[in-house]
């Protein structure tokens, strides 16, 4: 039973692993970092599974669990410099796909995103994730309002970061 | 702005093949590793909190060091005050306990935070109930010493001295170091304490300051 319930975890965790690395890059800056972050979220996860029947779909679940972690329950963020050479992935930008203007600003985006408080990037990430206001509002615990109300000075802190 | 944010939104969700992929075997050893959540930080250092007082209570010269008190008519005191730590003592792990269950990382974000710091909240009661106890004992040994010359002298090495000086002065000199002691002690491991767990939930505390500010 028990070999079966860890079978069926770590597949649909195979399946949703993106939910999480997505998730690690936003709150880490460097590899052992996203590893070690990667790890813990897999640890509450499989923690959590045995509450978790179907009443939701996995991957909603997932976002739940994977914040939480980054935002609270993971100690050990900043135990590493940020090291140069390190630039996760998901912020490389293809020259070829964008015109050059688009591409300075989807990195000067990017980078803005990453200098956030850790609250303000969990909506950002929902917000990304193509989340409405009433899930990111339950995820975080706070009511639909406060989510817009925020959101919207999120935006404006990035605009001005992006135009100083 | 927004059609900056939403340019941001299409690239985002385009970047999902870049994303570094890990294999059914991968993930499946990273189950049997052991977490370092802040929650079970906040266990472990609680469980040492509550174990070594008794811990300390198990050395043998602690033992002999009662058998002295026992004898100078001390022990009322100390089993009433005994009494009173192990109820206070139990009350605590229980509280502790019950709310260390509650902690669930299916809750959402503001919750979570909450009950973690309601949790932490309980042991610092404790280790202030723990260190007023211990501080009170000090003052029974202070007392004790000031009235009761027969115990002072049953201390180890008062006698002797007492050839030399003045019983009087060595009266004062002795139950001021107990006070003094004791208040070293109890501010030494309060501060410890408070420092510990100060680095410990810093992150927590400022993220969930901002959650509850929002919802003002």
């Amino acid at each position: 039973m028990n070999k079966e319930l860890e079978h069926q975890f770590v597949t649909e965790l195979e399946n949703n692993q993106n939910i999480v690395h997505k998730v690690c890059t936003l709150y880490t800056n460097d590899r052992d970092s996203h590893k070690d972050l990667f790890q813990e979220i897999t640890i509450q996860l499989w923690k959590a599974y045995p509450k978790f029947r179907g009443d939701s779909k996995f991957s909603t679940w997932m976002y739940r669990v994977a914040l939480n972690t980054a935002i609270t329950l993971y100690r050990k963020s900043k135990r590493r410099i940020q090291t140069q050479d390190y630039e996760s992935v998901i912020f490389k930008i293809k020259a070829d796909e964008y015109d050059e203007t688009e591409e300075q600003q989807l990195k000067l985006m990017y980078k803005a995103v990453k200098q956030l408080g850790d609250i303000d990037k969990a909506l950002v990430f929902l917000y990304l994730e193509d989340k409405d206001y009433s899930e990111i509002s339950e995820t975080l615990g706070i009511t639909e309002v406060n989510a817009r109300v925020k959101m919207n000075r999120i935006k404006n802190k990035l605009r001005t970061i992006l135009n100083p | 702005m927004t059609d900056e944010l939403d340019l941001l939104k299409k690239d985002w969700q385009k970047k999902e093949e870049h994303l570094p992929k890990l294999s059914f075997n991968e993930i499946h050893t990273m189950l049997w590793k052991k977490s370092s959540s802040v929650v079970k930080w906040i266990l472990i250092i609680s469980i040492l909190e509550i174990a070594l007082p008794q811990l300390l209570y198990l050395m043998p010269s602690m033992r002999e060091g009662m058998n002295i008190y026992k004898e100078a008519g001390l022990s009322p005191y100390f089993l009433g005050l005994s009494i009173f730590y192990y109820l206070g003592a139990i009350y605590f792990v229980y509280q502790f306990y019950r709310r260390y269950k509650e902690i669930s990382a299916l809750d959402n974000a503001k919750n979570l935070m909450r009950k973690i710091i309601k949790t932490r909240r309980t042991v610092k009661y404790y280790v202030i109930f723990s260190l007023s106890v211990c501080f009170v004992m000090f003052l029974i040994f202070a007392f004790f010493i000031y009235f009761n010359d027969e115990f002072l002298l049953s201390l180890e090495g008062i006698a002797e001295r007492a050839k030399n000086v003045s019983l009087e002065k060595i009266r004062t000199a002795a139950m001021l170091t107990m006070v003094i002691g004791g208040i070293i002690f109890t501010v030494l491991l309060g501060g410890i304490y408070f420092l510990l767990y100060g680095l410990l939930l810093k992150k927590l505390k400022r993220n969930y300051s901002q959650l509850r500010n929002l919802n003002v």
